[in-house]
């Protein structure tokens, strides 16, 4: 019976966007603009070295870097990342697979120091990465149904022409309201400020700098400042490359002990 | 003199300029008086440990925090007990601004591992379900880090912690709670509890006891003085003193601080004195010299009462003035003020009693008859004492010896101690929650050890760690430790997950590679802040947690010597030992007390020594004459040992002023008896008269200060009882030590003809100072 509604309700909401669609062809809607961003293409394969740099509230720092490789295949997201510094956790390992179809995630961690392969348990969406101020949201691409998106107006940063998207997460979120300035045509975001349910920004997310390479746009430097706590993630990628040949083993228990490619 | 004679003869100026100042200070008092309770205020904020605790208190996140119980007694793992948790959780966090943080079951996280995965989770799924509650009671009991340390081993109780980045209304607090009462039962408890209540309870106590003891006085008073004038005068000398002291005080906008309220009560004590000397002056001419005129007794009595009345004011207040030497602010104020409002009383007397002759002419002290037998019994038992002084001093000084030998034997028993929790009553709701979180808890007070390395990930070495491991294994064999947690801990329990509990898996592992992985994954999967709570960003400081289940410093003390067997091991590593948090300080500041009021104390003899021997033109009087106060400071000291009350800074504190309130007695003595001698009397003829006419004002006084301050013991408020009694034994010490053993003395040193040198026996004029 429910389901039965539920179904009608979606060929509703269907036919109505549709509607509003035709109606405001000109400026995407926020809805448009938010699955463009979802489908951007981020190539199938890609490896690169990120240097995390995180501040604390009394402004130390400590500084990683990892070596990352993500492959998409088959409605599977892989991904291999190894710690090439601190020294004492070097070639410490961490392998995931996503599932598009909702199962949750895979994760896999491997400690060199007791050279064993623990599987670890699957970490919500709104968890810290890697115990930063990004979360595997933030690291991820977030489904554009999760939100109700509007566009809210149109905004130049440093030349550039954004539309700046409010979104109302549908769900119970730590950031219930986020507004994103993504760069019209491109697809990508330039800024995002994340709001807490009181209404007060808790978060904001700049791009520093961002490139194209092979076609495909990479954000190169990005900050993610924590007003609530007064901390900040910095990450920088380097050494991007796309379309690379994995063999099928790459992604496995086997290669995290044998450590990154190069 | 001069001034003291003429203003004397303007009692309506005089009366004139009393009013007038009390109306000012009265309505200063009124319009400006500001409580300061907050104990952070005592603090000397630049003492070295101070400024080291308040650096690891800010690195470290370590707060203040009030503990609320919750108590099911049927066990709290159902879902209507968790629910409710979880709402005073937030609603705590919500209500108050004055709350930083509150952890509480429904929010602590647990390191566990399951089917060998390792996990960070809140113990809290968010599920009330019985098989959720179940599996939460079952995670809870495998972990030590919250199992007997935050909820009670027998399960029926929890601790909801929360911590303060400012000051509570304690009372608030409590009110707030019991609308969550119910079957559970709440209790409130932690040291700004404690604090908040005894800033509250001990002048809300003064307040209600202050005017009992000025009641009781005010009968003693007249009972000994037989005057309603006289018994009023002494009252508007005592209260004016007090008026001056806080009128002042808060003149100059300094705030009113709870060691303050202790001024009243000593001004009283001291005040009454120089009344009781007054009047027993003006009564024994009036009896010598019936036909004196108005004039000249006024001025005769106040002749002779002016230089022993100054002495004793001036000894008294530099007993306060010492005081000013301590490192701690409000102590510094309350010697100064009391010292001031000492010498006005002294002046107040000096003016009022020959005033009121002028005013009111010769007092008619009533029932004469009555008066002349009492005197005439005083008469005959100032004779038998000095007959027993005279015939058997060898009995005094033995007994006095002996005395001195108990004294001095209980002395060494005394311990020295401060807790703010034996300051309530046992069966007190304070005492009895206390008592509860000491017993199914961790404890309610917290000590934070700080090391301090300056290599970074210093605190990633095994050695270091498995050296913090064994200190804190030495610490908790102390009973009065509850637990510890450290980053040693920590990692202890995520070894012990990692290598699925396997035999010996709850320790350090060697390697320290390993330690960093094991940081890294807990930092991936937790809550990266609880992390900084034990160690710093760069790992090159680490907090260790202490919980302890008494407030008590000498209990402190033996944790810290521990801890002190261990700074050569941690030295080895560059790593330095401090200590943090609000119970150390408190610590800290009660020794620096003790130290300020010993100190004190030392200077004040010295000081009262040389004074004594300047007045009296010889150092031996000046030494003879402090024998009273120092037999008193003994027996004070030694029967604190016997009876086993600790040495505080509130005792010391009585001491030091009991001290300067004692040799009051002495300096009358002498000054009389010098005087009789310079007179021309013989030996026995100046102690017969020093005895019947100082004695007397000697016994009255101290009858008067004692029975007052004897209500005192019957306060519900036990530190204001130990005020009570350590004056009550104080002034009996004093009074009968210069009535026995000072006489003795004296005549042993007149016999032998080194008290009074010939040359001033021949010099009979003596300059007034």
């Amino acid at each position: 019976m429910r389901t039965h509604t539920t179904k009608r309700l979606s060929v509703l909401t269907l036919l109505i966007t549709f509607v509003l669609l035709t109606v405001s062809a000109a400026t995407p809607s926020g809805s448009e603009i938010m699955w463009e961003v979802y489908n951007r293409d981020s190539g199938e394969t890609m490896s690169a070295n990120l240097i995390m740099t995180i501040t604390n509230a009394r402004g130390a720092v400590r500084e990683r870097s990892i070596a990352q490789y993500r492959m998409d295949k088959d409605g599977v997201e892989s991904k291999l990342m190894f710690f090439l510094s601190p020294s004492d956790v070097r070639n410490t390992s961490f392998l995931s697979f996503s599932y598009e179809d909702g199962r949750s995630d895979d994760q896999y961690i491997y400690l060199p120091a007791i050279k064993r392969v623990k599987r670890i348990a699957s970490t919500s969406k709104n968890d810290s990465f890697m115990g930063s101020d990004f979360t595997y949201d933030d690291m991820g691409s977030r489904h554009p149904d999760l939100d109700v998106h509007k566009v809210l107006r149109k905004e130049t940063i440093d030349g550039v022409s954004t539309l700046v998207v409010e979104s109302i997460a549908k769900g119970d979120e730590d950031y219930p309201r986020t507004l994103s300035w993504i760069v019209d045509g491109q697809w990508f975001g330039l800024k995002k400020e994340f709001y807490l349910p009181d209404g007060t920004r808790g978060r904001t997310l700049t791009i520093d700098s961002y490139e194209e390479i092979d076609g495909i746009y990479v954000i190169t430097d990005m900050t993610m400042r924590n007003l609530e706590g007064n901390t900040s993630t910095r990450i920088r990628m380097e050494d991007v490359e796309f379309n690379l040949d994995f063999n099928d083993n790459f992604f496995s228990e086997r290669q995290m002990k044998i450590g990154p490619r190069r | 003199m001069h001034f003291f004679t003429s203003f004397a003869k303007r009692p309506f100026l005089l009366l004139f300029t009393v009013l007038i100042l009390s109306l000012i200070f009265v309505l200063s008092i009124a319009n400006n008086a500001v409580l300061e309770t907050d104990l952070d205020e005592y603090m000397p904020k630049t003492h070295p440990a101070f400024m080291a605790s308040d650096k690891a208190e800010s690195l470290f996140g370590i707060k203040d925090a009030i503990l609320i119980v919750v108590e099911h007694p049927e066990g709290i793992y159902n879902s209507g007990t968790i629910e409710k948790i979880d709402a005073i959780t937030v609603a705590l966090q919500e209500e108050f601004d004055a709350i930083e943080s509150v952890t509480s079951l429904t929010t602590a996280d647990n390191i566990k591992s399951d089917d060998g995965f390792l996990e960070v989770e809140p113990f809290y799924s968010g599920k009330t379900s019985q098989a959720a509650i179940s599996q939460m009671q079952a995670e809870v009991e495998a972990n030590p880090m919250i199992y007997g340390r935050n909820v009670s081993k027998d399960g029926t109780a929890t601790l909801i912690i929360a911590e303060l980045n400012n000051d509570i209304d304690a009372d608030v607090l409590q009110t707030w709670v019991t609308q969550w009462e119910g079957p559970e039962k709440l209790m409130v408890a932690g040291r700004p509890v404690v604090e908040g209540a005894l800033a509250e309870l001990g002048p809300k106590d003064m307040a209600i006891m202050f005017p009992l003891v000025i009641i009781t006085m005010i009968i003693l008073l007249f009972l000994l003085l037989r005057s309603v004038r006289d018994t009023v005068l002494n009252m508007v000398i005592v209260l004016f003193g007090t008026l001056v002291s806080f009128g002042l005080m808060t003149l100059l906008n300094i705030p009113i601080y709870a060691v303050d309220t202790m001024i009243p009560v000593m001004l009283i004590a001291i005040g009454v004195a120089y009344g009781i000397h007054m009047h027993n002056t003006i009564h024994h001419f009036m009896r010598s010299y019936p036909d004196l005129s108005k004039e000249e007794l006024a001025t005769l009595s106040l002749k002779q009462m002016v230089r022993p009345i100054i002495m004793t004011a001036i000894t008294t207040a530099i007993g306060f003035v010492a005081l000013m030497s301590s490192q701690v602010l409000p102590v510094r104020y309350f010697g100064l003020f009391a010292a001031i409002g000492v010498l006005s009383e002294m002046l107040l007397a000096l003016l009022l009693f020959p005033a009121s002759i002028y005013l009111l002419g010769k007092p008619k002290y009533k029932k004469a008859k009555a008066d002349f037998e009492t005197q005439r019994e005083k008469g005959t038992l100032s004779d038998t004492l000095q007959a027993l002084l005279l015939h058997r001093p060898k009995m005094i000084v033995f007994i006095s010896i002996a005395v001195l030998i108990i004294g001095v034997w209980g002395t060494s028993k005394v311990w020295i101690d401060t807790s703010f929790l034996a300051n309530f009553e046992e069966d007190s709701t304070i005492a009895q929650t206390d008592q509860f979180v000491n017993s199914n808890f961790g404890g309610t007070s917290t000590l934070n050890i700080i090391l301090n390395g300056d290599e970074p990930d210093l605190f990633k070495h095994p050695e270091v760690l498995l050296a913090m491991d064994s200190m804190q294994e030495d610490l908790e064999k102390d009973p009065i430790v509850g637990n510890t947690l450290s980053l040693a801990t920590f990692i202890k329990q995520m070894n012990q997950v990692m290598l699925e509990h396997e035999d010996g898996s709850y320790s350090i592992p060697d390697s320290q590679e390993l330690v960093s992985q094991y940081l890294l994954l807990y930092e991936f999967s937790g809550d990266p802040e609880t992390l900084e709570q034990v160690v710093d960003y760069e790992y090159t400081s680490a907090n260790i947690t202490v919980q302890l289940k008494s407030d008590s410093s000498a209990v402190l003390k033996d944790i810290l010597a521990v801890v002190d067997y261990y700074r050569p091991v941690f030295a080895e590593h560059a790593i330095e030992i401090t200590y943090a948090g609000s119970g150390y300080k408190a610590f800290i500041f009660s020794e620096l007390l003790l130290e300020g009021q010993i100190i004190s104390l030392a200077i004040s003899f010295a000081i009262i020594i040389i004074l004594l021997a300047l007045m009296f033109k010889n150092l031996r009087i000046g030494v003879v004459g402090t024998v009273p106060i120092a037999i008193t400071a003994v027996v004070n000291f030694g029967v604190m040992g016997l009876l086993g009350i600790p040495l505080s800074s509130a005792t010391a504190l009585i001491t030091s002023i009991a001290i300067g309130i004692g040799v009051d007695y002495a300096i009358h003595f002498l000054e009389h008896y010098t005087n009789e001698r310079l007179g021309g009397s013989s030996l026995e003829q100046a102690t017969r008269s020093t005895l019947r006419h100082t004695g007397r004002a000697i016994i009255f006084n101290a009858i008067a200060v004692m029975g007052g301050f004897a209500i005192l013991m019957f306060s519900v408020f036990p530190p204001n009882r130990q005020v009570g009694a350590l004056i009550v034994l104080n002034m009996a010490t004093s009074a009968l030590g210069t009535l026995t053993i000072l006489v003795v003395l004296v005549h042993y040193l007149e016999k032998k003809h080194v008290f009074l040198p010939k040359r001033i026996l021949d010099n009979n004029t003596r300059s007034f100072s």
